[in-house]
């Protein structure tokens, strides 16, 4: 083992690699890289060691000659801004000087298996800082919706939200002095394959439109049919159960498919618009009406006693629901006859949830 | 806990960062089950898969947990959705359509294969959901047992809660936030000794060099609690020799002060690449007292105002950072970088914007510093870096969605399989994990 960690592959694992991820299935049993196999490991590690560091101390010549410059700066009289970025890019360009560029060529996704006996797992990329601010600003300052934003993004939209949260904490904690793990976020992101922010063009992170597997169309099933009907993906979900709906309504954003139906239809964008908001609307009304019908229901059928320090809520029952066994799951007192164990000695009760 | 943990004899793949384990995982294969029994070839799979997938789980707990109905998710193109109603599919045969259209779910060009979904490698998926394997797959601790200890130990939060329980089982949409000094504990270097900031992966190479390193350390620590005049020799100029001898707050002239300061500054920083001495560190906080002296002396005097007045203010609060922290590595080459601008007194607006550079330079070491500062105090290895073999095993599942400044992420579905992917990290390929699978369904 500790040949193999050494003295083979085992030694390119033990730090990271500049600007790349570092998986055991990037490298072959000599310890090349696999993509790379020209390049020598221990200069790129130098070169990208020095490229951190920064430039090297400035011999005498280029002192002379960075003198000369800020004298001639100074004749000329421009802004302290100017002055600072021209030393900048004069540091820049002796630091592109004096290293010898290596790079490494991308990933391929067979080098981004931790494990390499497993086809079936690769390091997905996760969302590089800037994107995270994007989705933030977006969400919380520009007040855009969740799935606008995931949908321009091509974010999924729990992750959005899921993002926001976490800024939001990150920009209280700021706020509130706390320190931040940086370190540890530098290192562990320059470890990841990431999804880079760009503005000028969006790289989807993940497929929004995410359809589960329903169980009821788990098994294979044979559908006798007319050849001439028309049958479409309703048809096909109803043949494998009723209630079940077409994969165009059960997946997360179906607004999606509107829009790119009134698209082919070629509508013009100010009808589109319209219809949108008419939609919207529509959606809306029906959501209060739906609200306010379970209201008129609950003050119909449920009784409520303001108790000391709980409201008791008293509700007609039908005693039919037991079931045949009288342990019907809807059904009152479905637990008659069964001890709860939960106050035994040596039984912990864990919690399901936390609000 | 099995009494021999990291088998190099017998492979066992375990969930932590160790080097064992990335060296049996270098030399894991499929279990040699060609002349054997299917219960057998079943008892070894499990066996194989249980020894990764939370052994501290007992048996019965995780037979109860296990589901054979495995999750799966297929992405849907919108495009294709609106462009076609699904007929498509059944003009086939008789209809006289022989190939399938050319719009597939991945895009309109071209027509892929569809990959398999690989069901089998979601069987330990329930397991995921647990806590503290949502924190180990988070990179919070470098291992389940660490990331079981920190939620009994009350360093962990769910939803804002303390959760002792390392059993919970999250839901979609639960924030889990780890205490990041256990974080940084975790997955950071470890500490030689403990009063010692130093760590051993600072001494790599060879075990003599380790050795000789260590001994050059000792005597510059020792050197540095013995005398204090050793160290007044080794200035190297006059201009440096004089910053150093005269007392700031005595100079009656504000520029000179100023200049003194920042030679005296601009020397820790040089220092500090090095490892602080004791003796550097005394010296510092004398500096810190003597900075405070001058600037309040030449504040009151109209002579100083007039020297410039925001350089002052930001040299004081860059100053104020030197009193509360020891600032230690930092870049000192950026110095060198702007040294040419800084040693150049062409005329009174050059020294000026000198002096600001100066206190910009700084200020932007000090914020470097205190961002990852050496502290011996701390229970890892300071300055933070990763620990050794950590990008070998760094990945984070697409379940979650991790701030690592805050040390917190949010489980933010159950893990699915899709097309060619599951979403479940197991080190074992899809046959052992069927077998697995199937041991684990009632009759068998």
């Amino acid at each position: 083992m500790f040949d193999w960690l050494k003295r083979g592959p085992g030694r390119n694992l033990r730090d990271p690699l500049a600007d790349s991820t570092n998986y055991l299935s990037a490298y072959d049993k000599e310890g090349r890289l696999r993509r790379a196999q020209n390049v020598d490991l221990k200069k790129y590690r130098e070169s990208a060691a020095a490229a951190t560091n920064g430039p090297r101390p400035l011999s005498t010549a280029e002192k002379k000659a960075e003198d000369a410059m800020i004298a001639q700066e100074n004749a000329d009289g421009i802004t302290d801004d100017e002055k600072a970025a021209n030393a900048l890019q004069r540091a820049q360009l002796r630091a592109r000087g004096s290293a010898e560029e290596i790079s490494l060529p991308r990933e391929r996704s067979g080098d981004l298996r931790p494990y390499p006996m497993n086809e079936h797992f690769r390091s997905q990329s996760v969302l590089s800082e800037e994107l995270r601010e994007q989705i933030y600003q977006q969400v919380a300052v520009v007040g855009l919706g969740v799935d606008t934003v995931a949908s321009s993004f091509g974010v999924d939209m729990r992750r959005v939200a899921a993002v926001v949260r976490l800024k939001t904490i990150e920009k209280q904690w700021v706020g509130q002095g706390k320190s931040l793990a940086k370190p540890y976020n530098d290192a562990v992101l320059a470890m990841l394959p990431k999804t880079e922010y760009s503005p000028t063009r969006v790289t989807p992170h993940e497929s929004i439109n995410d359809l589960p597997v329903h169980p009821r169309t788990r098994n294979q099933l044979f559908y006798p049919t007319s050849e001439s009907r028309h049958f479409t993906r309703e048809d096909a979900a109803k043949a494998f159960d009723p209630k079940l709906l077409p994969a165009d309504k059960r997946i997360p954003l179906p607004v999606l498919v509107k829009l790119e139906k009134w698209n082919l239809e070629n509508l013009p964008r100010e009808e589109r618009q319209r219809r949108l908001r008419e939609d919207d609307l529509a959606e809306r009304t029906a959501q209060l009406a739906k609200e306010e019908k379970k209201a008129a229901w609950e003050a119909r059928t449920q009784r409520v006693v303001p108790g000391r320090r709980w409201d008791f809520k008293f509700q007609d029952i039908s005693a039919e629901k037991v079931g045949k066994d009288g342990r019907g799951r809807d059904a009152v007192g479905y637990r008659y006859g069964m001890p709860h164990e939960d106050r035994k000695r040596g039984l912990i009760k864990i919690p399901t949830s936390v609000e | 806990m099995p009494r021999r943990y990291h088998g190099l004899k017998k492979i066992k793949v375990r969930q932590d960062w160790s080097r064992e384990t990335l060296y049996n995982l270098s030399r894991l294969q499929a279990p040699r089950i060609g002349n054997r029994t299917f219960f057998q070839q079943k008892w070894t799979a499990k066996s194989l898969m249980r020894g990764y997938h939370n052994p501290y789980v007992r048996e019965g707990t995780w037979t109860r947990m296990f589901d054979r109905r495995l999750p799966a998710v297929v992405p849907m193109d919108h495009r294709y959705l609106a462009r076609y109603d699904g007929s498509e599919m059944t003009s086939g045969r008789g209809r006289g359509r022989q190939e399938p259209p050319k719009g597939t779910m991945n895009g309109e060009e071209e027509a892929t294969k569809p990959q398999a979904t690989p069901y089998m490698q979601m069987t330990f998926g329930p397991l995921e959901r647990r806590l503290d394997t949502a924190i180990w797959r988070a990179l919070f601790s470098s291992s389940v047992k660490q990331a079981r200890q920190f939620v009994v130990h009350g360093w962990v939060k769910v939803n804002g809660k303390k959760m002792t329980y390392p059993g919970y089982q999250l839901n979609p949409g639960d924030m889990f936030q780890v205490d990041p000094e256990r974080v940084m504990y975790a997955t950071g270097a470890r500490k030689i000794t403990k009063d010692s900031s130093a760590s051993d992966q600072d001494f790599r190479a060879e075990d003599t060099e380790i050795e000789k390193k260590l001994q050059e350390r000792e005597a510059a620590e020792d050197e540095a609690n013995g005398d204090s005049e050793a160290g007044a020799a080794t200035l190297e100029s006059a201009e440096e020799r004089e910053a150093m001898s005269t007392a700031p707050e005595d100079e009656p002239d504000a520029k000179k002060a100023m200049k003194n300061l920042i030679t005296r500054a601009k020397r820790i920083l040089d220092e500090s690449k090095q490892t602080l001495s004791g003796k550097r560190q005394q010296e510092l906080r004398a500096f810190a007292q003597s900075v405070k002296k001058t600037m309040s002396k030449h504040r009151n005097t109209p002579e100083g105002e007039a020297a410039a007045e925001e350089t002052i203010d930001t040299m004081e609060t860059a100053l104020a950072e030197i009193m509360t922290k020891i600032p230690t590595d930092i870049i000192p080459t950026q110095t060198t970088a702007e040294e040419g601008a800084s040693k150049n007194p062409q005329a009174e607006d050059a020294e000026v914007y000198a002096a600001r550079k100066d206190a910009e330079l700084l200020h932007a070491a000090l914020e470097r510093a205190r961002a990852n500062p050496v502290d011996a105090s701390k229970p890892y290895a300071t300055p933070w870096k990763p620990r050794d073999y950590m990008s070998a095993f760094a990945f984070i599942p697409r379940y979650l969605e991790v701030n690592q400044n805050i040390c917190s992420a949010v489980y933010l579905r159950h893990p699915v399989a899709r097309p060619g992917l599951a979403e479940v990290p197991t080190p074992f390929n899809s046959e052992t994990a069927a077998l697995a699978f199937n041991w684990y369904l009632r009759r068998r």
